[in-house]
């Protein structure tokens, strides 16, 4: 009698996993203190920007930033724009820091505030010395995009010079001989975060190498900012040096991992070995 | 081999070796219907020694402070020599030696062997088997790893279910209103110091109640000759049976190959499947990954959780059914030795397996 | 009989096999490492680094930068910012290491000021003896 009923508890406990947001239920029991889970905050720019009576030109931004690496990195609406993102009625007030849409002679500042090295090579660049003489020329979201319309701030890559890109005020030439420039550096770059990526899906932990290489990217990508071809060609020598040892113990670490693979499996073979012979030990003698 | 013979005479004269040799493995006898999962007990025990052993080399160069506990960790699997393979065995071995020990209790279960007058051995293996469970829990923080923080944060908010005592039994376990630094010194000082003893303290209870009594015969094909009820202490010898050395201990042995080979079959080609990528991170209290979930072996309790609605219901029913698995000797009274002479406990039995099957795979999503 | 003693000695093989593959792991776990071609000081004279000035140095491979502040001596911070990686510059002005990054800024202690960084700079144990600062 006594073990149906045991059976029948158990097995009635699973139609009640028909129990509608079961998950949702156990996540609010056990992980809403705060020690449990993670504080989701109440952010009052997203909160009126997704709404209904939202202008439609300012609906979008929350979706286009939802797919930018700023988000990724958890850079968000106060962090560029000021304001305060916990107070709806003090949430686009100057007194808390906020600046609104820049101007389009602006934009540079208004990125530099983050992007200091950046902005410094720019600003000494042709494109920079354009654009705060004449009013006119490449800013910053010219090339990389803002959260405008159907645009995301995407990662940044050498495909951002392109020929539909950089031939509005120029030929496209001089474009074209600085991604020439840059490309073998930045295929190098590329085939390193390659490798990074699957040593870190075999177990491997680099992060002190991803920032050795990380910095030496940023270096390289800033620099590009001062559109001289002349120095970009100068300085990638100085920059293939410094990939070499990352790419060298970015080899032996792979050799490394498939020392350990085949050393395992020879262990695993001698064990397997091992116990066939002793089955066959085990066996009744044929006598 | 004559320096051989010179040492087992010099023993012999001292503590007659020979007879002693002779009593334990020659004259103990393994029944003559013994089949392979006979070898489990012994097997685990082996799965234990090899954790210890790892345990212990590891504690060599692990630092249990959360500022080294994640660097040490990668210094063991990167700058030390072979520390790989030393932690990996530790790793793999720690959820090997859960399945082994599971399949050792369900096979003692499907046999009888917890039936009188092996009582105490299944409430000891019982225990021994919740001492296993919380190595696992309190090892696995250890690494200081995103993945040990979450997985401990949640496993020891459980007990806030208690209505009075719970959110205290939670402080206690994590030394504070969070999991931190005092944590995983307990843990540590739990893991490396308090259970290790109580466990081989276990053991060797265990050990001696089966070598007392002699090793339960399994209730299958047999007459019911063997059903005499045990009203006085006497051993099963099973003067039919086979000599534990060398028949049954080749068998082991064999056994103990077959486990060592596949530790190694994992080690060398799954060496990421116990380890995922938040197993690589350090432990960041500010940032949850989007997929907290404890360790394999319990998924079964955490998902039993979430099912049921309520959370104090859901913690007692988890309480009762350890109480009855502890205590079943005691709960079975029917006196059919052969479980497959009894249809309702034969279908439990393998309801109840189907169903941790399915919570487990369940829990994993 | 002869298979079995085949089998006999073939088991003896393979178990010794097995004690030399776990035992050679073994004493190189448990032996010290050897002595690492890493520079343990760092030596510089005082009078490189006037008061308020900084300078650039690596020291085990890491780039550092060694501050003499105006009222506290000499500190010697790693110039890796703890964000992502990118090496800060000292600005004497404002008695800032910035990062260029994406604005880390940390004061002459090191310590995070504004930014993303999530960590203080790492800092490395100097002594001034005689003439000398000595870093490490």
């Amino acid at each position: 009698m006594r073990y149906l009923l045991l059976a029948l508890l158990m097995v009635s406990s699973l139609p009640l996993g028909s129990f509608a947001g079961y998950r949702e239920k156990f996540e609010k029991e056990f992980l809403s203190k705060p020690w449990a889970g993670e504080q989701v905050e109440e952010d009052a720019c997203i909160a009126c920007h997704v709404a209904e009576k939202m202008d439609p030109k300012f609906k979008n931004i929350p979706q286009s930033w939802k797919m930018s690496i700023h988000y990724q990195h958890n850079v968000s609406c106060h962090n560029c724009h000021g304001g305060d993102p916990k107070d709806a009625e003090m949430s686009m007030s100057p007194q808390r820091g906020f600046v609104g849409t820049p101007k389009y002679t602006e934009v540079p500042e208004f990125c530099g505030k983050c992007h200091v090295g950046i902005l410094k090579n720019y600003l000494e660049s042709g494109h920079g010395k354009a654009l705060k003489s004449t009013g006119k020329g490449p800013n910053c979201v010219t090339c990389h995009g803002s959260h405008k319309e159907e645009q995301y701030i995407k990662k940044a890559s050498i495909d951002i010079i392109n020929e539909r890109l950089c031939s509005k005020c120029h030929s496209y030439e001089r474009a074209k001989i600085m991604k020439q420039a840059l490309f073998l550096t930045e295929k190098k770059m590329g085939e390193l975060e390659e490798g990074f990526s699957r040593l870190k899906a075999e177990g491997v932990y680099i992060e002190e190498e991803e920032k050795g290489l990380f910095n030496i990217q940023a270096e390289f990508r800033t620099l590009f900012h001062t559109v001289d071809v002349s120095l970009v060609k100068e300085r990638t020598d100085d920059f293939a040096k410094k990939l070499e040892p990352i790419e060298i113990r970015l080899k032996n670490t792979f050799s490394e991992l498939r020392f350990r693979r085949n050393f395992s499996a020879f262990i695993m073979l001698l064990f397997a070995g091992m116990g066939i012979v002793v089955f066959i030990l085990s066996r009744p003698p044929k006598e | 081999m004559e320096v051989g013979r010179k040492i087992r005479d010099w023993f012999e004269i001292r503590i007659g070796l020979d007879e002693f040799a002779n009593v334990q493995f020659r004259e103990f006898r393994v029944p003559r219907n013994s089949n392979v999962f006979h070898t489990l007990g012994l097997v685990t025990v082996i799965a234990y020694m090899i954790q210890v052993i790892t345990g212990i080399l590891l504690l060599v160069y692990y630092i249990p402070h959360p500022e080294f506990a994640f660097k040490s960790v990668q210094e063991i699997m990167s700058t030390v020599s072979f520390g790989w393979l030393l932690r990996q065995v530790h790793v793999v071995g720690s959820s090997l030696m859960v399945v082994v020990v599971f399949l050792h209790m369900a096979s003692v279960f499907f046999m009888g062997g917890y039936r009188k007058p092996r009582e105490m051995t299944w409430v000891v293996g019982g225990l021994m088997f919740l001492i296993t469970l919380m190595f696992c829990l309190s090892g696995y923080l250890l690494p200081w790893t995103q993945l040990s923080y979450w997985a401990t944060t949640v496993v020891t908010s459980i007990p806030t279910a208690f209505p009075y005592i719970g959110d205290f039994i939670s402080r206690v376990l994590r030394g504070g209103e969070y999991v931190t630094g005092i944590t995983l010194g307990r843990f540590f000082a739990l893991h490396v110091s308090i259970l290790p003893p109580l466990f081989l303290f276990l053991m060797l209870l265990h050990i001696f109640f089966v070598k007392r009594t002699g090793l339960s015969t399994p209730p299958f094909g047999l007459s019911s000759e063997q059903q005499n009820p045990w009203t006085e202490y006497r051993r099963e010898t099973h003067p039919d049976g086979y000599p534990f050395y060398p028949h049954f201990v080749k068998k082991e042995i064999f056994m103990g190959m077959l486990y060592l080979t596949l530790m190694f079959f994992f080690i060398t080609f799954f060496p990421m499947l116990f380890l995922p990528e938040d197993a690589n991170t350090p432990a960041d209290p500010l940032r949850t990954p989007s997929q907290i979930r404890p360790e394999w072996y319990f998924l079964v309790p955490y998902q039993m959780l979430k099912l049921v609605p309520n959370k104090f219901i859901g913690i007692t029913l988890l309480i009762l059914l350890v109480a009855v698995f502890l205590l079943w000797p005691f709960l079975d009274t029917k006196k059919e030795p052969n479980i497959l002479k009894r249809p309702v406990l034969k279908t439990v039995f393998f309801l109840i397996l189907i169903l941790l099957a399915v919570l487990t795979v369940w829990g994993s999503y | 009989m002869k298979r079995r003693k085949f089998l006999k000695v073939l088991l003896g093989l393979l178990g010794s096999a097995t004690v030399v593959t776990f035992a050679y792991p073994l004493v190189k776990f448990l032996a010290p490492p050897e002595a690492e071609s890493k520079t343990r000081r760092l030596v510089l004279k005082k009078s490189e680094i006037p008061t308020g000035e900084a300078k650039g140095f690596t020291f085990n491979n890491i780039p550092v930068i060694v501050i003499n502040r105006p009222d506290k001596g000499f500190i010697a911070l790693s110039k890796v910012c703890t964000h992502l990686g990118c090496l800060v510059t000292y600005e004497r002005g404002k008695k800032i290491l910035l990062c260029p990054c994406h604005a880390g800024v940390y004061d002459i202690e090191g310590n995070v000021v504004s930014g993303p960084p999530p960590k203080p700079l790492q800092k490395f144990p100097v002594r001034v003896e005689g003439e000398n600062v000595v870093i490490g």
